[in-house]
């Protein structure tokens, strides 16, 4: 079974891994994804998220940008070197930054090693328990009686789960 | 009657100070004649922030500029409407409007519980007396409604634009009915602490609370999304702005209480965990009202005097002290007996899904505060955007989706492997034959495409578990009382209303991650300057922009209104009328946008600018199945009335528990 899902997840990184460059999307949308709006309002949107007049502005210079032949990553630099860090809607993914992707990964997978722990003391405790009830259990040959019958199909009636 | 408001409110503010204080010492004293005399006061305060309330709202419907509120937030021309939802337009009227329904909450608790659960009551509504305490100190003392101008002016300021919607009247109602509703889970499970009573009957007595208040809070977001939809006019629905981070958040946490706290109602399991979520929901959504109103974090949402995160911070450091003191020193009456008899079964399947859950909450709690800690660590405040949480959430989120399939279909506690066969090769044939049919039709070709493929597929596995579930109830029901299918379903929901609630409730979000997965992969939009006569063609629609016209609505108001004609195959199938709104005194005009929607795509026309020639730049957008989202929506308001519509057969099963647990029937009744 671990063998399988060990299996399951290669081919999905390699999957994945295999699509994702393959985007070719239009490039000003790329640029308008990855830079912030420099408002003077700050409205805090993501450029192609914001309708105000400055984004309109540069939208129109950003394609002349690209018209002239640069890059979407070049004037992405552009903007960092003339705006700071600031301007990039996501934090990249290197030094203190890389926290930001890594940390809520981290947390999900240690979380998940502590649910396995919990789980596994949970049924270790299932089974210390197990032998100590000794309760008579009914005989399977025993004939179900009506009364029973009966009750048995209103318990279901009421089943809930 | 502005006086009269003001007073009112500071009534409230003795009586509930004497309310809390007389509450505490009667339980601490044994005194009978101090416990009576505190027990009126939900009701007084109650009543004194009503009568705050109808002034407020009287002020902005006579236009009493005299009032800074109301200058700042109505003037002559708005309609009546928007001066109703002015009320919550800004800081100090939405903090009253907060502290309305924290006391309505209070008084329905009071009087539900009135000769019953003597156990918890006092000490719940001394929780809720004490939040509504901290309001009405902002209130008095900081953001107090009813201040006056000196001098006041002839008109108003006038309500932004962007609030002049009618979702505005929805939306921050609804998702304030969601946070404060979570006040009475909280109250309930810290009175359950201090007295000590922690068997289930907090979850018990809160479950419909929790259940509504969750169905607030979820709808309060997704009304959020249209509203945000239609007005901003950028062709989205979810930007991921802090302010929308802090309202997703705890409805994330609610939605893991609801399902970890089966656990503890059939098996008497995870008492820490369960009484942990709750409070952290409610710690969550105080937070979110920090983020609006701290001004620490850049958000379109915030309000403008965000000057109260001093007070919600102190408040927010106050809640999880005791919160934390309270469960670390109950912790040894809160430990139960855990034990599960197999790693496969549906307890350890929801504790996966609330690892999930609760890493998506996380994640987004995480992205939310990384500027301060970027700024606090290196100087430098990141912008953390939409791009961060797609990568981070969308593989999360699709994992959930996979446990959505996977936990309603696994047995409580053991699940065989041939159990598991039977189940799920069904539904996971169903998918896969559906994946490869996607993947022939439409290979994806970036990642985004690659996500919603993965999503799509996992839909059809969820729907297939759904239905396949429906099936064999509705057969079994069928068969054993000889009802014809539609009654075997009638019944077969009607009398497990909680599970098969759930189920719809299910079937909604599965509708609504379609929906996202459609709408963010398969989208397209272009951008174009047209003159009158001239056409654009967007896929297989062309779209001919036929006039410009100009209406004078109001003095303070005009519009500009485009209209385009639309052609699909050929055939007039619409018209659009995407308009620029201008109000007087303000900068920035604001789109309303024109949509077409279907349930297989949406067109969206946006008014983006004009020239004197006529001539205008129109932006559209194609977006695939959003109205899927909205679909949901209702979906899930349809199963969350049917899981909270009241049960005669769970009452007298609850009434058999209660008997033998002899839990909360107050000394007074017994």
């Amino acid at each position: 079974m671990r063998r399988l899902f060990s299996t399951w997840i290669v081919l999905a990184v390699l999957f994945l891994g295999v699509a994702a460059p393959a985007g070719a999307a239009s490039m000003l949308a790329d640029l308008e994804n990855a830079l912030m709006c420099k408002c003077k309002d700050k409205c805090g949107k993501v450029l192609i998220n914001c309708t105000c007049d400055t984004s309109n502005k540069t939208r129109a210079d950003f394609q002349k940008l690209l018209d002239s032949g640069l890059t979407v990553q070049q004037i992405v630099q552009q903007q960092v070197a003339l705006h700071g860090e600031t301007i990039l809607s996501a934090p990249t993914k290197i030094g203190f930054n890389l926290t930001a992707w890594v940390t809520p990964f981290a947390a999900i997978l240690v979380g998940g090693y502590g649910v396995r722990r919990i789980l596994n003391a949970w049924i270790r405790g299932k089974k210390a328990g197990t032998p100590a009830s000794g309760e008579k259990s009914p005989d399977p040959q025993e004939p179900i009686s009506s009364n029973y019958s009966r009750r048995l199909q209103e318990e279901l009636d009421k089943l809930e789960i | 009657m502005n006086d009269l408001g003001e007073f009112a409110l500071m009534v409230a503010l003795a009586t509930a100070l004497y309310g809390c204080i007389g509450y505490v010492l009667a339980a601490r004293g044994n005194r009978l004649d101090l416990y009576l005399s505190a027990d009126k006061t939900p009701v007084i305060v109650w009543g004194c922030v009503v009568v705050a309330s109808i002034a407020l709202w009287k002020a902005f419907m006579v236009d009493d500029f005299s009032l800074e509120y109301v200058w700042a937030y109505s003037n002559r021309d708005l309609d009546v409407f928007y001066k109703v939802s002015s009320f919550w337009g800004g800081q100090k009227g939405s903090l009253l409007f907060w502290t309305l329904l924290l006391t309505s909450y209070m008084v329905v608790v009071y009087f539900q519980n009135r000769k019953r659960n003597a156990k918890l009551v006092p000490y719940a509504l001394v929780v809720m007396l004490t939040i509504t305490l901290f309001f009405l100190v902002l209130l008095n003392f900081s953001t107090n409604p009813f201040e006056r101008i000196p001098l006041p002016p002839e008109d108003g300021r006038g309500l932004n634009p962007l609030l002049q919607n009618y979702w505005m009247v929805i939306h921050p109602p609804t998702l304030y009915l969601g946070y404060v509703g979570f006040t009475v889970p909280f109250a309930f499970a810290l009175a359950a602490l201090i007295t000590k009573n922690l068997d289930d009957s907090w979850i018990r007595l809160t479950r419909k609370w929790t259940l509504i208040s969750w169905f607030f809070l979820c709808m309060g977001n997704l009304f959020g999304a249209h509203w945000a939809y239609l007005e901003l006019g950028w062709g989205g629905y979810w930007a991921w702005d802090p302010v929308e981070n802090a309202a997703f958040m705890p409805l994330i946490i609610a939605t893991a209480y609801l399902h970890s706290v089966m656990i503890q109602e059939k098996k008497d399991m995870m008492k820490v965990w369960n009484m942990s979520l709750i409070l952290l929901t409610f710690v969550m959504t105080i937070f979110g009202t920090f983020i609006t109103r701290s001004g620490l974090i850049q958000s379109v949402h915030t309000f403008d005097e965000a000057t109260l995160g001093y007070y919600f911070l102190a408040f927010l450091g106050v809640i999880i002290v005791i919160c934390v003191s309270l469960i670390a020193s109950r912790l040894p009456l809160l430990r139960s007996k855990n034990e599960l008899d197999s790693f496969l079964s549906r307890e350890s399947s929801f504790l996966f899904n609330n690892l999930v859950l609760l890493g998506i909450a996380f994640a987004t709690f995480w992205g939310t505060i990384f500027p301060i800690v970027s700024e606090a660590v290196r100087g430098i405040k990141i912008t953390v955007g939409p791009p961060f949480y797609n990568q981070v959430n969308v593989p999360i989120g699709l994992v959930l989706l996979a446990l959505i399939g996977i936990g309603p279909v696994i047995a409580w506690r053991r699940a065989t492997w041939a159990h598991l066969r039977k189940n799920f090769f069904k539904p996971v044939l169903i998918a896969l034959v559906f994946g490869v049919g996607l993947w022939i039709w439409a290979l994806p070709s970036n990642r985004a495409e690659v996500y919603s493929f993965i999503a799509f597929v996992l839909c059809v596995f969820v729907m297939s578990t759904i239905i396949i579930e429906f099936l064999k109830g509705t057969l079994a029901r069928s068969h054993l009382h000889e009802e014809t299918p539609l009654q075997a379903l009638g019944s077969l929901v009607w009398r497990s209303k909680s599970r098969y609630g759930g189920y719809i409730v299910h079937v909604g979000v599965v509708f609504i991650f379609a929906g996202i997965a459609g709408s963010q992969a398969y989208g397209t939009h272009i951008e174009q300057h047209v003159k009158v006569g001239e056409s654009l063609q967007i896929r297989d629609y062309t779209l001919k922009y036929e006039r410009l016209g100009f209406i004078q609505e109001n003095p303070t108001k005009t519009r500009a209104v485009a209209q385009l004609g639309v052609y699909q195959n050929g055939r007039r199938v619409w018209t659009g009328q995407p308009e620029k709104e201008f109000y007087k005194g303000q900068n920035q005009p604001v789109s309303e946008v024109d949509v077409r929607s279907t349930w297989k795509e949406d067109l969206y026309i946006i008014l983006a600018d004009f020239k004197e020639d006529d001539s205008a730049t129109l932006k559209i957008y194609l977006n695939p199945m959003v109205s899927w989202i909205w679909m949901g929506a209702w979906i899930i308001a349809f199963g969350t009335t049917v899981s909270v519509w009241p049960d005669r057969l769970e009452a007298r099963r609850r009434l058999e528990r209660m008997k033998v647990q002899d839990a909360v029937f107050s000394p007074a009744q017994e």
